[in-house]
This record gives C-alpha cells, structure tokens and sequence, in this order.
C-alpha cells in the first residue's frame, strides 16, 4: 500500500555527544514513506551520527524516535534490522560464498512443507524481485564474482524482501560508473513507489537533486533547512552547508614560506586517484579540502608509504622518495598523523609516553634497549607543551578524552621532528578548546619552518589554516586556490562539482 | 530491460576457479589411482578397494561432522578422543550386555559424541574460548575420560570378548561394498542433504561467510555453531561405533591422531578454513583421495611415513591456495573494477 | 598511577605464587617426599624443555599469533641433530646444525604468515603435521641414544649444591632472564607488544611490523631447538614422536595460564615461568597421587579452560567483549565500514 506522504519515521530533539564534541543538536527529522530523502551536509555535519542512530548503532543522549507514530527504542542494529531500517554503506555487507538468492534469504529461507529449503521457492521469489527492479542477475550467481554495483543492487533487493521500511544509503554512487548511477537510480525509483523511505545521503548534490524529493541540510550537528528539492538549487544548499560565519578563532602567524621542500608529480593508484600533482613550500601550510571518497586520505597514505603508488614520482628536496614504507617515509623527514586516532594512531592499551615515544624508539633505544625514563622526559615535555590533559604520562591513553588523544597523536610524530606533517582531520571529533590548541600549534609549527598539509573536512579551519587550498573531487586534483580566493561556498561548490574550477 | 554491469571476465574466472577445487580432486583422484594401478600390483584388487573403503568409511564419517564445524569458522581437534571414548564405551557395553541390540550400541556411542561436542560447543559460543584452544584441551580431556573409563589403561577390549554379530558388522559385504562402507554413505547422503536443505544446516555457510551479516539476518549464530560441535562429535562417536567393529580391540589410546587425518581429508576437499565454502562431497573426496594414496603408498613400500609428511604439506598448500584465493583475488578484482569505474567517469568527463 | 599500573600488573602472578603454594601444600599431604630439597630442585627438571617451548611460544602469541608447530619443530631439530651426530660428525657442530635447522623451520612458518599474510593457525597447524611427518621420515620408527655425557649434562646433568641441582633448571632460568629482557626490555619487544595490540597502528608509527613478525616465528623455531637440547640430555634419546603427545597442551597452558593475553598484546615471561613452575608441580603431585598420565592431561586440560573463562569472564566484567582475533582461523585486520564503527560491529574473526 503506497504510502506516500504519511510520516513514516519522525526524530525528535536528538542529540548526541561524543567525548565532550557535540555531534548532534537538538536534530528533528520527518521521513515519509514513499520519498526519497536526501541528507547533506560536509563530513562531520552529524549526517553519520544520525544513521548510527537510527541503525541502533549508537543510542542518542536526548530525544526519540518514532516509528508510525509509536515511540521506540532502538538498542542495537538487530532491533533496527527488525524495525525494518535499513543502511547500506559504500562496500556492501554481503556473503560473499553464498549465490544471489541465498544473500537475498539469508536466515529467512522459504520452507516447503516438510520444513525444507524451498529452493524452488527462493529462486523464483529472488527472479522476481530482480525482474521488479529490471536486473540483469541471476538467482544462482555466486556474489563473490559481483562487483560493487551488483552487489548493491543485491543489497537492495535483500532489504526489499525482507519488508524493509526505510533504506538508507550513505555515499551509494561512490564507487559506480555513470551507467550504473542511473540503474541504481532506476531501482530507487521503483523502492518508492513500493512506499518504501529512503534516505540518500551524498555530496554529489547534482545526484541528490536528481532522485530526491526532499532534501534535509545539516550543520555542524544542527538541522539548518528541510525543503522540497524543487524549491531548492544546488547554490542555496550550497550556502546552506556552510552558512557560517568565520569567526577569527584561529591565530594564524604569518610564517616566512621558503623553498619548495616536497614535490608530487601525477601521482597515481588504480581505482583511487590520477594525476595529483602539488608542491608544498617551507613554512607553508596547505589545505587539502574534498568530500569523502575524494581521495585525499587515499593521496596521503600513498605518500606516507602505507598504500603503494601506481604511478607519478616524489621529489623531497628536489631528491626522489620512493615510499616504500611508513619507516622510510619517516626517515626522509615525513610524519602522517591518521584519520583514525583509535585505530590507525594509538596503541589503547599502552601509556601515553609509549605511544609518543612509538615512532621513534630507535632513537630512544640504544643498543637496543628501552630506556623508559627518556621516553617519560621525552613524552613530558609534549604533555606540556601541547597541554595534554592526563594525570601522568603513565596514564593508559584509553581513559583519555577524544581531545587529549588526539594531542598524544601529534606527539608521537612531533617527535619524529618532521620536516613535512601531513595532518588528518587533526581537530575531528575533538572539543573547541582542544581546537584552538592544536591550531596554535600547527601554526607555530609553521612559522619554525614545518611544511603542513592538512586534510580536512571543516572548511574553517581549511580555510584559517592554510596559505593554499587544494580541492580533490573524485580521485582527481580539481582546484588550487589561493588564501584570497578560497571561501566556504567557493571550496564546496568546486568539491562537489557545481562549479567548475 | 536495465542490463547487469559487465562483470563477467574477471569475476567468472574467480568463480569457476572456485568450482575447480572439487574438480580438481577428482583429477587428482583419477591421477592417483592411475599412477598406482601401473605402479603397484594388487591396486586395482577388489580386496584392496574394499580395504580402502572401510579406511575411508571410518575418516569420512567423522569428516563430514568437521566440515559443519569448519563452515563456521571453527575447528575441532578433539574429534580423535572422542573417537576413543565412545569407541571403549561401546565396546565396553557389550561386553557387559552381549545381547544388547547393536543399534543402541551405535545410538549409545553416539549420545556419547554428542555429549562430548555439546561441551566444545558451549565453550566456544559461550565461553568464548577460541576453538583452536577449547578443542586442544578437550582433546586431552576426552582422552582423560577414556582413560579413566578404561580403568586406568588397563582394560584393554580385544576381540574375543566382542559378540559375534558385532564382528560381523565390518565383515558384511553386501553387494560387495563393506558394510562401514554403506554406514558411512548414508551419512554423508545425510549431511549433504542437510548442509542443502535444512535452514539451519545453510546457516552455518552464512555464518562462516560473514559472521556480523549473520547477525544482523537474525541467524541465532551462538545456536547453530554448537549445533555444528554437537553434529561433529556425535559423528566422531559413530566413528568410534565403527572403531570398534572395524578393529575389534579398542584400549586407551585408540584413535589417537584421528584428528588430523580428518583436517587434512576436509582441508584437502575444499572446505575452506575460513569457513563459508565447502560441500560434504568434497571432505569425503578428500578422504577418498588421502586414503587411496596411503594404501597406494603401502603397496608400493614407500615408507608410511612420507604419509604423514604429506598429510602436512596438503595441509599447508590447501591452507595456502584457500587463503590466496579468498583475499588476494577480491581485492585484486575489485582494484581492477574501481579503476575501470574511474576510467569511465573521466571519459565521461572528457566529453 | 604507577602504583596502580604495578598492582594490576602484577596481581596475576601474585595469583600465580598463591595457587602455587595451594599445590604445594597439597602435594605435601600426598607424600613427605615432596618438600625434600632433592624432589623440590628436580621437580621441573622433566618439563625444562617445555618451559623453553612456552617462551618461545610466549613471544608469538604476545604479537598477536599462534604457533601450535613447536612440538613437532622440536622433534624435526633433535632428530636431524641426533642423525648427524650419528653420521660421525662433533656433536656440538651436530647440535649448532640442529638449532639452524629449528630456526630455519620457524622461518618457514614467519614467510607464510609475516610475508604471505596467511593466518598464523591454520598455517602452524599444517606445518605441525608437515614437520612432524618430516621427523618420521628422517629417522622411521628407530631411536638414537647414547650421546656424549658432555653433550646430555645440558638437560640431564646435575653440578652444583652437591650434585642436587640439576643444570637444566639453570638453562631454563638462563633463558627466562635473556628472553625476559628481550621481551620487556628492547626495543624488540615493545614492537611486539604494539603489534599485539594494534597492529595498523604500530605499522602506522614505522614499526618494521613484517620483519619483526617473521622474526618471531623463527624465533619460536629457535626456541623449540634449544628445546631439543634439553630433551636430548633429559631423556638421553630421541625418537620421531618426541613431543607428540601431551606436551603441545602443557606448553599452551603454560603460556595462557602465565596470563599471557590469547588475543595478544599482553604477558610478561614472569608469569609463564610462574605457570610453569605450577604447572609442574600439579603434575607432579599427581604423579606422586599415582595419577595416570592420561588423568593428569586431562586436568591440564581443564585448567587450560579455567584459564581463558577466568579471563574471559574479567573481560567481561570490565566491559570489553573477547575480541576475536589472529588467534583464529582468519585475519581480517580491522573492517571499517563507512560510518559503523568497528567496535560496534563486533569484529568477529571467529564463527560465534
């Protein structure tokens, strides 16, 4: 029964706060079946936050939810599964040594009356479903040899079967070609008129125009406009995203920018990104901005040794860099701090002066062996001089805040004493004064004569931060911008693609 | 009609180098068996397929309980002591009730093993113990308790004392296949078809593709892996049943090193140790072909201890070949896909 | 915050030495014989070598992997060594070829999971049986004894106090201290450690994380030589099936009961020389309790489950689900889906 129009989902007053960040305020959604609801809004605007929520990820700290009028509580992602929620996140989460149908059934198989597998049943229900969406599948097709578009499709018409009441689907398009775009977009269509809600969350705003009917902006964890995608072009969600205005909280010094110290020429790795080339001067700080899936972590990790190159070449000083390794990167004076504190930069179990002191121990050990008092004097001095919130450097850096943690992180390469810091998202899901803090340092940093990149996502600090700005967009390096020309709508626009640069 | 990306090139030749595995046995299978009857004199003797076949009955029967426990990315190194025990509590009960029908015997054996695979299963769903270690242990407690059973190693059941129609049991040819031949044939049947058309037995090939998936389905995952531990040993316990009517001597120590005849004939059958692939045909394939080169071995007088030897190093390249297939190809496949889709998009842009 | 750190750090040991004293008083009851300074010197001298296989197992499950090949190692190095002495040649370059050969085989194991990235379980578990075949078929079903009385006072010899202290328990103290240092001491092992409990993140900070993981496999297959030479001087002979038998367990038990994490990431070879020393003692009350070996395994087995409950069970306590890891049969590293945390998705490696 088509419901259209009839609130399927509402959220009320939801917030959420993670280790003293506000991720979410005060957030109220209405999502109605039968519709296409598109979520934008930059990385950390509180878009993942809210699917976490409503996939029983993570429970909210204010606010409800309501299902059909009905107040509910999603504890975990099997109530939501139950509830009929539904995400779907870029890499599919599939069987991959299961067929087609059986992905589809999974848990659920058609039983014949002796309480069998039905597989008559199941293949011929999958048919249908595929034929409802014109798929080209097969029920029997081993997923394992489906590529990512299939495999969505498949997802698709799992969440379909199993009376799903409201897809999501973060960053779907990421990974498809034109055509299978607008396959996807042609099962959208048909999920709708079932009166199933989706809610598509992207950055590729020409596509959210494109699908949705309504279109939902986020804001630094605020609900900012909800309003039919008719009534609303791409510049206006544009300038809704980042209507903000830029308070002078940065203390940016002005840094003497010398030689070029780092040169990258068409770097290239299959499948991810082509073609970046950028230089990088003494005492610069350049701002490398792009949506996720742009390929900026993609570039850094490639430079960082961590991810092999494809193609192009690096030049350090004018002498080539072969990134071999984290290690050799290290050794010709690079550091990388990760997107991801908890996996990629912290050892949680260990103590704060462990984990400053982890990417240089072969300077701390000679001979071989630790010396625990130089790597407490050592880590001391960052807790200092950084402002690190712990009540010695024996603490576990588990029990630290999000904010402290991350100040541990630019430690431990601080003390690499590199000449070239590729940072990020350094201030991601850490508080405003923690903020401040490493801003200060960054900036300082410069003025000694560091070169900076800094990847983020929270244009403004990128833009109070950097004396250029790079945007990446699809794998490809699509705009530099000077200081001057850089502002918040012009750096989207180009990201996203509305604009040419 | 919206047409299917072109998925085939690549993908296909991943998939069908999947299938190839059970085929791959069955050449090695034909090889084999080629290369010893020129080889060795009394290969291809009607005495000595029937000696291969009880040798397989036995393996093949506990190795299609291990593949349910493999599917799920679990393991079981305890089934060799369970064989044991269950074996000695057979025998032992017939020598106690000579005129017990052997059908109960066998049910006994089995409630044995059943008992036995419960315990590994609780430990492993629910106490969380990793299998590896939950089933090394159990392996020295079952032995344990089959010592103890014994009275100390000191009972040692030998044929004499066995009735005569239990002896009987692995003399019978019926149609000139040996009766622990057709045991285990309907056991395999039997596991085959619930691995194909029970719920719960595809549930183990989904909750070893992608556990978190699983979950998410509403599989109860904690329930059907210790269905899958109880399955295995109450099979291992009607190994033990056909232990000892093939052997007609059953002591302390007996079916000790079972197991890993076991991991190997499944391992070599194709079921993948990450779980989520694998068929019963292919472990019983796999003993097929394990045994029929030991017996082969033996004929031609190569040391059995090459057997061994090579029990391990199948372990190693099937371990190896499994591994290289499942992560290697995907990512290498889906590198290749993302770079094509990327390709596309810049043509797109281009024009 | 020291202090605390020191109290956790070394509450389990402390357990260690309490339910060592429990055994020990039981034992007594069993027998006077027990508290004899002669039985207490000799009581671990049967089980050195095992000792020697936890530590070097120690160093493997600390990083994170699991190596159940280090029996049949061991019998691979004593039995190659025992042949070539046979052929004629000095025993000591016979026994300095028998290490190679140990270290050589763990080699094996490092290049298959450091370099190929295959699951150190399944891997180990089929060199376990390779190796073990590779014994029998270098030496059949025979035995070779009768070893220069130089070369077996290593793990049978007895020097000092009066001819009660038995050198072996020398060469096991000797190793606990090197390897201790190793472990807790260098540079070596805090890589370990970081690897063991984050591997992306040690990788991420420079830690060489494929050489040291390669290294650790050899080492362990250093270990199990060195195992060998005590055996050889213990028992005085060798057959192919050394250590076939309940020594694996012993050897684990010893590892995971010494409070060394499964999962990786933490132990110290204090504790696995604690669990050692109970391990022993328990076996040896049994035996003089005339417990039947069978029997004794089977409490060893029964303790090696308390062990990993027990700890299980803090875990949970604390908060913190088992995490399933390179323990098990796969190694997914850590899955990231966009947006869904991986703790929240509960990484599980292993079915259940």
């Amino acid at each position: 029964m088509s419901a259209h129009g009839r609130p399927l989902i509402e959220l009320r007053g939801i917030t959420k706060i993670y280790g003293g960040v506000q991720a979410l305020t005060d957030v109220g959604l209405v999502i109605e079946a039968g519709t296409v609801h598109a979520l934008v809004g930059e990385n950390g605007a509180g878009k993942s936050t809210l699917v976490k929520i409503l996939t029983g990820v993570v429970q909210a700290d204010e606010g409800d939810v309501r299902i059909d009028g009905r107040l509910v509580h999603i504890g975990d992602p099997q109530t939501a599964h139950r509830l009929g929620i539904i995400a779907m996140y870029q890499e599919p989460t599939v069987f991959p040594d299961l067929t087609v149908s059986e992905n589809v059934f999974a848990g659920r198989h058609p039983r014949t009356a002796l309480r069998t597998v039905d597989w008559r049943t199941m293949r011929r229900e999958t048919q249908r479903i595929l034929a409802e969406f014109d798929v080209d599948l097969g029920p029997d097709t081993p997923v394992r040899g489906l590529g990512v578009a299939d495999r969505q499709l498949l997802e698709i018409a799992k969440a379909l079967s199993s009376s799903a009441r409201l897809l999501i689907m973060d960053e779907p398009t990421a990974a498809l070609s034109p055509h299978e775009v607008d396959n996807l977009f042609a099962t959208v269509g048909r999920l709708r008129e079932r009166g199933v809600a989706i809610v598509f969350i992207s950055h590729r705003l020409e596509e959210a125009e494109a699908i949705a009917d309504v279109v939902t902006v986020l804001r630094d964890g605020r609900h900012v406009a909800t309003s039919s995608t008719a009534e609303l072009p791409q510049a206006e969600i544009v300038r809704l995203m980042v209507g903000r205005s830029l308070d002078a909280l940065f203390p940016k010094e002005e840094a003497e920018i010398g030689d070029v110290v780092f040169e990258a020429k068409a770097l290239g790795r299959r499948g991810v990104f082509s073609d970046v080339s950028f230089e990088l001067r003494r005492g610069e700080i350049v701002g490398l901005a792009g949506f996720v899936g742009s390929g900026r972590t993609e570039v850094a990790r490639a430079i960082f040794g961590i991810d092999s190159l494809d193609a192009g070449e690096l030049l350090i000083d004018g002498r080539p860099f072969r990134p071999r390794s984290p290690r050799a990167a290290l050794r010709r004076g690079l550091a990388y701090l990760p997107e991801d504190r908890l996996q990629q930069g912290l050892v949680q179990p260990m103590s704060v002066s462990k984990n400053v002191s982890m990417a240089v121990l072969q300077r701390l050990t000679p001979g071989g062996v630790l010396r625990p008092r130089r790597e407490r004097r050592l880590a001391q001095g960052f807790v200092d001089q950084l402002k690190i919130k712990a009540s010695s450097v024996a603490q576990v850096v588990k029990s630290l805040s999000g904010g402290n943690q991350q100040k541990v992180v630019l430690a431990k390469w601080l003390a690499a004493e590199p000449r070239i810091l590729i940072l990020d998202e350094p201030t991601h899901g850490v508080d405003v004064g923690t903020k401040a803090d490493v801003h200060r340092t960054i900036s300082h940093l410069a003025t000694q004569g560091l070169t900076i990149l800094l990847i983020s996502s929270e244009l403004p600090e990128v833009l109070g931060m950097s004396d250029r700005v790079l945007v990446m967009r699809e794998g490809r390096l699509v705009a530099e911008l000077s200081r001057a020309e850089a502002t918040q709508e012009r750096v989207v626009r180009v990201a996203a693609g509305v604009e040419a640069a | 009609m919206i047409r299917r990306s072109q998925t085939m090139t690549a993908e296909s030749i991943a998939v069908a180098a999947f299938r190839l595995r059970e085929i791959g046995i069955v050449i090695a299978l034909v090889g084999a068996i080629i290369f010893f009857s020129v080889r060795a004199t009394n290969f291809l003797t009607v005495d000595n397929w029937q000696d291969i076949a009880t040798n397989v009955a036995l393996v093949g029967v506990v190795a299609v309980g291990e593949t349910m426990v493999v599917l799920t990315r679990n393991i079981d190194l305890s089934v060799g002591s369970i064989v044991g025990l269950s074996a000695y509590v057979a025998a032992n009960t017939l020598v106690d009730h000579p005129d017990t029908p052997i059908v109960l015997i066998a049910l006994l054996a089995m409630g044995v093993g059943l008992a036995c695979g419960l315990f590994n299963g609780l430990l492993v769903a629910v106490g969380r113990v990793p299998a590896i270690i939950a089933t090394l242990a159990t392996l020295a407690i079952y032995r344990g308790l089959a010592f103890e059973a014994t009275g100390g190693g000191g009972d040692n059941i030998s044929a004499f004392q066995l009735p005569d129609n239990f002896l009987d049991l692995a003399a019978r040819k019926p149609l000139g296949i040996p009766m622990l031949a057709w045991i285990a044939l309907v056991v395999a049947v039997a596991g085959a078809a619930v691995l194909r058309w029970a719920p719960w037995g595809r549930d183990f090939y989904a909750i070893g593709s992608n556990p978190d998936a699983s979950r998410l389905a509403g599989i109860r995952v904690g329930r059907r892996v210790v269905a899958a531990f109880a399955i295995c040993g109450a099979l291992a316990g009607l190994g033990g049943f056909m232990y000892a009517a093939r052997f007609a001597s059953v002591d302390a120590v007996s079916g000790r090193g079972l197991e890993l005849d076991v991991v190997t004939a499944v391992v070599i059958g194709g079921v993948n140790v990450f779980g989520g692939s694998g068929t019963v045909l292919g472990a019983v394939l796999g003993a097929l072909l394990v045994a029929t080169i030991q017996d082969g071995f033996t004929l031609l007088k190569i040391s059995e201890f090459w057997k061994i030897f090579f029990n391990g190093a199948a372990i190693v390249a099937a371990v190896t070949i499994d591994a290289l297939l499942k992560e290697r190809l995907q990512s290498m496949l889906r590198r290749r896909r993302r770079a094509e889709v990327l390709a596309t998009k810049e043509q797109v842009a281009e024009a | 915050m020291r202090q605390l750190a020191w109290r956790v750090f070394a509450r389990w040991e402390a357990l260690l030495v309490v339910l060592i004293l429990i055994v020990g008083y039981w034992s007594t009851t069993k027998s006077p014989v027990f508290l004899t300074r002669v039985n207490l010197l000799d009581l671990m001298t049967p089980y050195i070598y095992i000792g020697l296989l936890a530590f070097g197992l120690t160093f493997v499950v600390v990083a994170g992997e699991i190596d159940i090949s280090i029996c049949s190692t061991m019998a691979v190095s004593a039995v190659v060594f025992a042949e070539i002495w046979q052929q004629g040649t000095n025993v000591w370059v016979a026994a300095l070829l028998g290490l190679a050969v140990a270290a050589l085989l763990g080699l094996v194991n490092g290049l298959l999971i450091g370099v190929l990235d295959l699951p150190s379980l399944a891997v180990t578990l089929g060199t376990l049986a390779a190796y073990r075949g590779l014994a029998y078929v270098i030496l059949g079903g025979e035995s070779r004894s009768n070893f220069p009385s130089d070369f077996t006072d290593i793990g049978g010899g007895y020097r000092l106090l009066g001819g009660d202290l038995p050198n072996a328990l020398l060469v096991l103290f000797g190793f606990a201290l090197v390897l201790g240092l190793l472990l807790h001491v260098t540079r070596f092992g805090r890589y370990l450690f970081a690897i063991g409990s984050n591997r992306e993140a040690a990788q991420f900070s420079g830690i060489p994380v494929r050489r040291t993981r390669v290294t650790i496999f050899a080492l362990s297959g250093l270990m199990a030589g060195f195992a060998g030479i005590v055996y050889l001087g213990y028992f005085g002979s060798v057959q192919a099936d050394a250590a076939a038998g309940s020594e694996l367990i012993d050897v684990v038990t010893a590892v995971v009961l010494g409070g060394v994490d499964i999962f990786g990431g933490s132990g110290s070879i204090l504790g696995v020389l604690l669990a050692l020393v109970l391990v022993t003692e328990l076996r040896n009350g049994m035996q003089l309790d005339g417990v039947s070996g069978a029997t004794q395994d089977l409490v060893i087995g029964v303790l090696l489950l308390a062990a990993i409950l027990v700890g299980n069970g803090v875990r949970a306590a604390r908060g913190r689900q088992a995490p399933w890891r390179p323990v098990l049969l796969s190694r997914k590293g850590v899955v990231q889906v966009n947006g869904v945390p991986a703790a929240a998705k509960s990484d599980s490696d292993q079915g259940g």
